[in-house]
C-alpha cells in the first residue's frame, strides 16, 4: 500500500482551528431556546430503603417548575443487564444515587430546592467489598435479579450479589500444572479510580408538541442512548433525536446511557423549553462509573525453560450498585485473561459482584489494566524464580502469529516481540544503571470488547462542486475520529481531505454507529467510510462513463477531473459529473451521487457458556511499556528517567494523532500507576474533587518515547486498527516492574504513591 | 449562584465598621480559600468586604527594620519581590509552593495564614524567620508573633472587628541559608503532606514543620539539640522531630509515614542549610 | 440576594458596561453574560485551569472571581488572542503540534501559554511546566503542549 495519499499523513485535525479559537461548541456553550435547570436529590445512605420522599416545600420555592421521583420513571434502563433506574425506585443502592430531581428557571432555584426535598430512609446492611457480597449471608442488593432482563451472553446468580460468573477453560488445568517444574501463586488488587474528564456529564433535552424528543448529551453512544431511551420512555425510535456534540473527554465513563434520562421525564412536561443538567465535579466523581475494583488470585505453572504451561485466575470484581455495563468488563477479562501470552492451558473465574459502592463501569483499557496488571507483575515473579530476564520470558511465551488467546481464538497480524524489543532497546535494557535506579517493562494486548454484531455505517454525499461530506455515527472526543474517518474517505474518493466536511453525530441525520469505545471506531467506521468511498467513487466513474462515452475500467479521477487513462483529453470536471449531470443535449444522466458503506463483524462468535472458547475479538492490538526509574530510597519519590511506549496501529492513518493518543494513553497509565484511588468510607467517596484526588500535570509528565509499530491488520481499513486504549495497559505494571528492579521490593497493588513504596521498603528491611 | 453582599471597600476605617457591625462579614483579598470554602459550605458568608484595594494592605517595601508585606500582596508579588529574594528565599520558596501560577496571581500571603490550615506553605517558612503579623482594627494596633496567629486547624487570632494589616520579617535577617522542604503526593500543584522549614541563623538553626499538628509547629527539640546541646549529628537531632509533632492520618497519608517524612525532611533541611557533617 | 452591580471594564479591546450578579463568578458571567462560551468550568475550585482567562494580563482562575470584581479591569479570553480572523501564533503551535485532543482544557491552557511568552519570551522546559502546571489535560498532551509553546516563542 505504497500508494496511499491520504492514509499514512499528518493532515491538521479537522476541529483544530475550532478547539483552539474557543468556538469548538460543548453542549453547555450552546443557547439552543428557553431553559430549565434541573439538579438531584441525591441519597445520603449507601443502601436503604425509600420510607418517604417529601417534596411540598421544595414545590413551593419560587421559581422551581417541577419535581419528579422515582415513581415517575417505571422502567429500568441499561445495556447488557438491565438493573438500573434512572432515579431509585423504593430503594438506594449508594451514596449519591439519585432520588428525585427538580426543574427550575435558575440553577440557583433548583439547588435550593433540592436542599428543601426531605427524604426518610430505613437504613439497610451494606456491603462494600465484593469478596464479602459473594458470601452466602451477604446483604442482597438486588433482591429481584432473577427479574431482570439481559443479553444471554451474561450469567447472574439470583439470590446472591453475583451479577455475572464468566467461566473460562481452556486446554486441561490439571494437565498443565502437572508439566510444570514450579507454581507461583500471587494474590491482587487494583483499586476504583475515576476517568475525570476535565467536562463533566451534561445533557439537555426537548419535547416538542408533535412528540419529538431531542437530547444533547455527552454521549460515547448517541445510537445506544437513542436505543436505551426509547426502550425505556417507550418510544419509537424515529421520535427520537440524539446529538453529541464535542466531548470534552470520554475514557469510557460516557459509554451506555449515563444522566441522559434524567431530564427527559422534565422535558415532557414542559413542551419548548430545554432542560438541561450539568454534573458537578463532586457528583461527577461519585456519582458516573468508577473504574471497578479488582480482587485476584493468579496460579501459574512453568517449566524450568521458562514456558508457562497453566494459568488460573480468579477474579473478582467490586461491580458497585449497578452492573449493567460492567458484567461485559468481567467477560472480557475473563476471555482475555492470558494477557498478551499463549498459555496452553488455562482456567478462569470472573465474577462481578453486586456493592454499595459507586457504579462501577467501563475505564479506557476496559478490565484490561486490572487484569493485566496481574499477569504482567506475574511474569516478573516468574523470571525471578527462574532467575530469567524478565523479557526473555515474555519473548517464549508471547503471542505469535498462530497463537491462541485464553479464549480459544487464534490471533493472525501479530508482531508483539517487535513491539517489546522496540522499547526495551530504546532504554538500554539489561544495563543496571544506578543503586536505587531500575527498568520494567509491560506487554499489553486488547481487543474491542464489543458484542458480535457492533455495527458501523457511512454516507458520503458528493456536492455540486465535487466536494463532499461525511456521515458517521461516531462522537469526537479528542480521539481524532472526524479527522481519520475523512482521510480515509479521502484515500477512497480521491477528494482531498480539505475538500471534505464531516461533524459530530445527530441521530436525526448521521447513520447507526453502534458506539464510540473500545479502540473500535478507527476500525469498523472506517470499513464502512472506506465502503461508502468506493462506491460514491463507482458512482463517480458510471456517472462519467455515460457523460464522456468511455468505459468506467478506463477512467481515474484525480480529485479534480474524471479523465480518461487512455486519452486525457477525454474528460470532466467533477462539478459536470455530481451536479445532476446532464448530456450536452440537455437529457439528464444522473442525480446527486451518494456513497453508503455498512459494516458489521463477521469474524466474532458467541463463547461456550461453560468453557468461553470462541471468537470474541474483531482485531487484537498489541504494544508494549518500558521505563526506568530512580527511586528516593527515603520518601519513596519515584522519578521517571524514561518512558518507551509502542503500539501496533496496523497502519497509522494519521501519525501524528496516532502519536498524541499514544503519548495521552501512556500519560492517563502514569497518573493512575502513581497518583490515581479513589477512596470510600462505607461507599462515600472521599476524593471527589481534585484537591483530593490528583492526576497527572505538565510538570509531573516525563518525555515519552513512542513508537508507532505497522503489522497491518487483515481486515482493517487499510490495514489500520484501534489504539485508543491499549497505551494505557502497560504503564502501572512497567512502573511497577521497574521500581522492584531498582529495590528488590514487591507489590501487589498500584498507585505508587510515595508512602506505597515507603512501606514496601519498609517491608523488605524488616525481613532483612 | 452564592448568595451574600459585596462591599467593595477602599477605606480601611469602613471596613473596620463593616467587620465590627456585620454578621459574617468575610474579608476577600485574593478569595482563592475563599470562594472554594463558601462553595463547600465551610463558610457561610453573609457579606463580602473587598479590601484588596485599601492602599493601607497594599505596601510591599522593605527598609531598615525588616520586609513588610501588606495583606492585600500576591503570593506571586512576593515570590518576585527583590528584597525577598536576597534576604529570605526561604519565604518565595513557600510562597512559590502554593498552588498553581494562577492561583499565586490571586492569592495572598495573608489569605494563606489567615486561612490557617496546619498545611499553609507560607506558614513554616514565616515560623522560621519569625514573622510579626500586623493586625489593624477598630481599637487600633497590635502585633504578635506568627507563632500565636495560628491557634488551631482554621482558627487564628483576629478578633472580631480586625483584619490582618501586613506581615512583617524584622531585621536583621538570618545569616545562612534556608530552604522549606515540601513533601506531597504528586510533586506538583498539591497540599503538602508535610512542609519543613530550615533556617540557619549563623551558627543556629530554627526548624518549623506544616502539616504535623493542629498548627504549624517549631521542631523545639530539634532546635535545641543543636543550638544549645551542640548536636552535629543531623539525623540524631531530626529524630528528636518525633516528640515535637501529632500528625494525623488523612487523604494525603498517614500519620506513620508523616513522622518518618518529617525526620527525613528535617536532616535534609539540616545537611543543605548547616552543611553536611 | 439576587442583588446586581454594575460595572465597567475592557474585554478583549472592548470597552463595556454591564450588570453583574453579587453571586456570579467571573466564570458565569463570562459564559451567561458576554456569551463568550470559550472558557471552560471544570472543576469550580480552581484546580484544572479550564476557566483560566488574563485579567490585567495576569492569567486567573476565573471560577475563584466574582464577576464584581471586573470593575475596572482589563479582561482578555481565548476569543481575544484570535482577532479580524488572525489567530495568535500560538493557536497556531497547538495547531502545528496537535497540541490537545479533546479541546476542552485548551482555552484554559492557551491563555495561561500566551501570559507565560508575555512575560518569558523564551522559556524553558521548567518555566513551561511551571506556568502550566494548573491547567490539567486529561488527554494528556503535555508533550505537544510543550513543543507546542516553544515552537510559538521562537517566532
Amino acid at each position: 500500500m505504497a500508494d496511499l495519499k491520504y492514509v499514512g499523513t499528518s493532515v491538521t485535525r479537522k476541529d483544530a482551528v475550532e478547539k483552539v479559537t474557543g468556538q469548538a461548541k460543548f453542549i453547555e456553550d450552546l443557547y439552543i431556546g428557553p431553559m430549565l435547570y434541573a439538579k438531584m436529590k441525591k441519597s445520603s445512605v449507601a443502601h436503604g430503603k425509600i420510607i418517604n420522599i417529601d417534596t411540598s416545600k421544595a414545590e413551593a420555592h419560587p421559581g422551581v417548575k417541577a419535581i419528579l421521583t422515582g415513581k415517575d420513571y417505571k422502567n429500568r434502563i441499561g445495556l447488557y443487564l438491565i438493573d438500573r433506574s434512572i432515579i431509585a425506585v423504593d430503594k438506594v443502592r449508594f451514596y449519591g444515587e439519585p432520588v428525585a430531581v427538580v426543574a427550575a428557571d435558575s440553577e440557583k432555584a433548583a439547588a435550593e430546592a433540592v436542599e428543601l426535598i426531605e427524604v426518610e430512609y430505613e437504613e439497610l446492611p451494606a456491603v462494600f467489598d465484593p469478596r464479602e457480597g459473594m458470601k452466602p449471608d451477604a446483604p442482597l442488593v438486588h433482591e429481584d435479579l432473577e427479574n431482570y432482563d439481559i443479553v444471554p451472553i451474561f450469567y447472574p446468580k439470583p439470590g446472591t450479589n453475583i451479577a455475572n460468573h464468566f467461566k473460562l477453560r481452556k486446554g486441561d488445568i490439571d494437565k498443565g500444572f502437572e508439566e510444570a517444574d514450579h507454581v507461583i501463586e500471587r494474590e491482587y488488587y487494583v483499586p476504583q479510580m475515576q476517568h475525570v474528564p476535565i467536562e463533566t456529564h451534561k445533557a439537555a433535552a426537548h419535547w416538542s408538541p408533535d412528540g419529538k424528543l431531542t437530547v444533547w448529551s455527552t454521549a460515547q453512544s448517541p445510537n445506544v442512548v437513542r436505543q436505551l431511551l426509547a426502550k425505556c420512555f417507550e418510544m419509537p425510535m424515529h421520535k427520537i433525536r440524539v446529538i453529541s456534540n464535542f466531548i470534552g473527554g470520554g475514557f469510557g465513563c460516557k459509554a451506555g446511557a449515563s444522566i441522559e434520562g434524567l431530564v427527559v421525564p422534565l422535558a415532557m412536561k414542559f413542551p419548548g423549553y430545554v432542560v438541561r443538567i450539568v454534573f458537578s465535579r463532586e457528583e461527577d466523581m461519585q456519582g458516573t462509573f468508577t473504574r471497578q475494583a479488582l480482587f485476584s488470585k493468579l496460579k501459574t505453572g512453568i517449566r524450568k525453560d521458562g514456558r508457562i504451561t497453566a494459568l488460573q485466575y480468579e477474579m473478582i470484581w467490586d461491580g458497585g450498585a449497578y452492573t449493567e455495563y460492567g458484567v461485559n468488563i468481567v467477560r472480557a477479562a475473563g476471555y482475555s485473561s492470558s494477557g498478551a501470552y499463549d498459555i496452553p492451558n488455562v482456567k478462569t473465574d470472573s465474577y462481578c459482584v453486586y456493592t454499595n459502592n459507586s457504579i462501577g463501569g467501563p475505564v479506557r483499557g476496559f478490565g484490561m489494566c486490572e487484569m493485566q496488571w496481574g499477569i504482567e507483575r506475574q511474569i516478573e515473579a516468574i523470571a525471578e524464580e527462574l532467575g530469567m530476564d524478565p523479557l526473555e520470558v515474555r519473548l517464549i511465551n508471547g503471542m505469535k502469529k498462530g497463537s491462541t488467546t485464553a479464549a480459544g481464538q487464534v490471533v493472525h497480524d501479530v508482531d508483539f516481540e517487535k513491539c517489546l524489543k522496540t522499547v526495551t532497546d530504546k532504554i538500554g535494557w539489561g544495563k543496571k544503571e544506578g543503586k536505587f535506579r531500575g527498568k520494567g517493562i509491560a506487554g499489553l494486548v486488547k481487543c474491542p470488547a464489543q458484542p458480535s454484531n457492533a455495527a458501523s455505517s457511512a454516507i458520503i454525499r458528493i456536492n455540486e462542486d465535487g466536494t463532499a461530506h461525511v456521515l458517521v455515527g461516531g462522537s469526537e472526543m479528542g480521539q481524532g475520529m472526524l479527522t481519520a474517518m475523512s482521510q480515509i474517505a479521502a484515500e477512497g474518493l480521491h477528494i482531498p481531505t480539505d475538500r471534505i466536511e464531516i461533524r459530530v453525530p445527530d441521530t436525526d441525520f448521521t447513520p447507526y454507529d453502534w458506539q464510540s469505545v473500545g479502540s473500535r471506531v478507527t476500525y469498523t467506521s472506517g470499513r464502512a467510510v472506506k465502503q461508502a468511498a468506493e462506491d460514491a467513487l463507482g458512482q463517480i466513474y458510471r456517472v462519467a462513463s455515460d457523460l464522456l462515452e468511455v468505459p468506467a475500467e478506463e477512467l481515474t479521477f484525480d480529485g479534480k477531473h474524471v479523465y480518461s487513462t487512455k486519452d486525457p483529453e477525454v474528460k470532466a470536471t467533477i462539478r459536470e459529473v455530481a451536479d445532476s449531470c446532464k448530456k450536452c443535449t440537455g437529457e439528464g444522466i444522473a442525480g446527486p451521487i451518494i456513497g453508503r458503506g455498512s459494516f458489521v463483524p463477521t469474524n466474532m462468535t458467541n463463547l461456550d457458556p461453560e468453557t468461553g472458547q470462541g471468537n470474541p475479538g474483531l482485531f487484537y492490538c498489541f504494544g508494549a511499556t518500558a521505563v526506568e526509574v530512580e527511586v528516593d530510597p527515603e520518601t519513596g519519590v519515584i522519578k521517571i528517567l524514561q518512558l518507551a511506549a509502542s503500539i501496533d496501529a496496523g497502519k497509522a492513518v494519521n501519525p501524528q494523532l496516532c502519536t498524541v493518543q499514544l503519548h495521552g494513553g501512556t500519560i492517563m497509565g502514569l497518573s493512575t500507576a502513581l497518583f490515581e484511588e479513589v477512596r470510600f468510607d462505607k461507599g462515600v467517596m472521599l476524593n471527589n474533587n481534585f484537591t483530593d484526588y490528583k492526576i497527572a500535570s505538565i510538570d509531573n509528565t516525563p518525555h515519552i518515547d513512542s513508537f508507532i509499530i505497522e503489522t497491518p491488520e487483515s481486515g482493517g481499513p487499510y490495514g489500520a486498527r484501534g489504539i485508543g486504549e491499549q497505551p494505557m495497559i502497560g504503564v502501572a505494571p512497567a512502573i511497577a516492574n521497574a521500581v522492584c528492579d531498582a529495590l528488590g521490593v514487591e507489590f501487589n497493588t498500584f498507585p505508587l504513591t510515595p508512602e506505597r513504596v515507603w512501606e514496601a521498603i519498609k517491608k523488605k528491611q524488616a525481613k532483612g | 449562584m452564592l448568595s451574600y453582599e459585596y462591599i467593595k471597600c477602599t477605606d480601611l476605617n469602613l471596613a473596620f465598621q463593616e467587620l465590627e457591625e456585620g454578621k459574617q462579614v468575610y474579608p476577600l483579598a485574593g478569595g482563592t480559600d475563599l470562594i472554594v470554602g463558601m462553595r463547600g459550605g465551610k463558610f457561610a458568608a453573609k457579606t463580602l468586604l473587598d479590601i484588596k484595594d485599601v492602599p493601607e494592605l497594599k505596601v510591599l517595601e522593605e527598609n531598615d527594620r525588616g520586609i513588610t508585606i501588606g495583606a492585600a500582596i500576591t503570593l506571586n508579588d512576593v515570590v518576585n519581590f527583590a528584597p525577598v529574594r536576597k534576604n529570605i528565599p526561604i519565604l518565595a520558596e513557600g510562597c512559590h509552593s502554593v498552588g498553581s501560577y494562577s492561583i499565586r496571581n490571586r492569592a495572598t500571603i495573608a489569605g494563606n495564614i489567615c486561612n490557617a490550615s496546619p498545611a499553609a506553605d507560607t506558614a513554616a517558612p514565616l515560623y522560621a524567620l519569625e514573622a510579626i503579623i500586623n493586625i489593624t482594627g477598630p481599637g487600633g494596633e497590635r502585633t504578635v508573633p506568627v507563632r500565636e496567629f495560628f491557634t488551631g486547624p482554621g482558627k487564628n487570632a483576629l478578633q472580631k472587628g480586625e483584619l490582618v494589616r501586613s506581615i512583617h520579617i524584622p531585621a536583621p535577617y538570618p545569616e545562612g541559608k534556608g530552604v522549606y522542604l515540601k513533601a506531597s503526593r504528586t510533586g506538583s500543584v498539591d497540599l503538602a503532606s508535610v512542609g519543613v522549614a530550615v533556617q540557619r541563623w549563623g551558627d543556629k538553626v530554627k526548624v518549623a514543620v506544616g502539616a504535623v499538628a493542629a498548627t504549624p509547629v517549631r521542631a523545639h527539640n530539634v532546635e535545641k539539640a543543636i543550638n544549645e546541646n551542640g548536636e552535629t549529628n543531623w539525623a540524631a537531632a531530626a529524630k528528636l522531630s518525633c516528640d515535637d509533632i501529632s500528625p494525623i492520618t488523612d487523604i494525603r497519608c498517614t500519620r506513620d509515614y508523616r513522622f518518618h517524612l518529617v525526620e527525613v525532611l528535617i536532616r535534609r533541611g539540616l545537611e543543605q542549610t548547616m552543611g553536611v557533617k | 440576594m439576587s442583588e446586581k452591580m454594575t460595572i465597567k471594564f475592557t474585554v478583549n479591546g472592548i470597552q463595556e458596561k454591564k450588570e453583574a450578579a453579587v453571586g456570579q463568578t467571573l466564570l458565569k458571567f463570562i459564559r451567561d453574560e458576554l456569551h463568550l462560551t470559550g472558557t471552560k468550568e471544570g472543576c469550580e475550585i480552581g484546580e484544572c485551569g479550564a476557566c483560566i482567562v488574563l485579567l490585567d494580563d495576569r492569567p486567573v482562575n476565573s471560577c475563584l472571581i466574582l464577576a464584581v470584581e471586573l470593575d475596572g479591569k482589563n479582561l482578555v479570553t481565548i476569543e481575544g488572542l484570535s482577532q479580524n480572523g488572525e489567530m495568535d501564533r500560538l493557536q497556531q503551535a497547538f495547531i502545528d503540534h496537535a497540541a490537545f485532543q479533546c479541546g476542552y482544557c485548551t482555552p484554559g491552557m492557551i491563555m495561561s501559554a500566551r501570559a507565560l511568552i508575555d512575560r518569558k519570551p523564551e522559556p524553558t522546559d521548567e518555566d513551561i511546566n511551571e506556568a502550566l502546571s494548573g491547567n490539567l489535560c486529561r488527554c494528556g498532551a503535555y508533550q505537544e503542549i510543550r513543543e507546542a509553546v516553544k515552537d510559538a516563542s521562537k517566532k
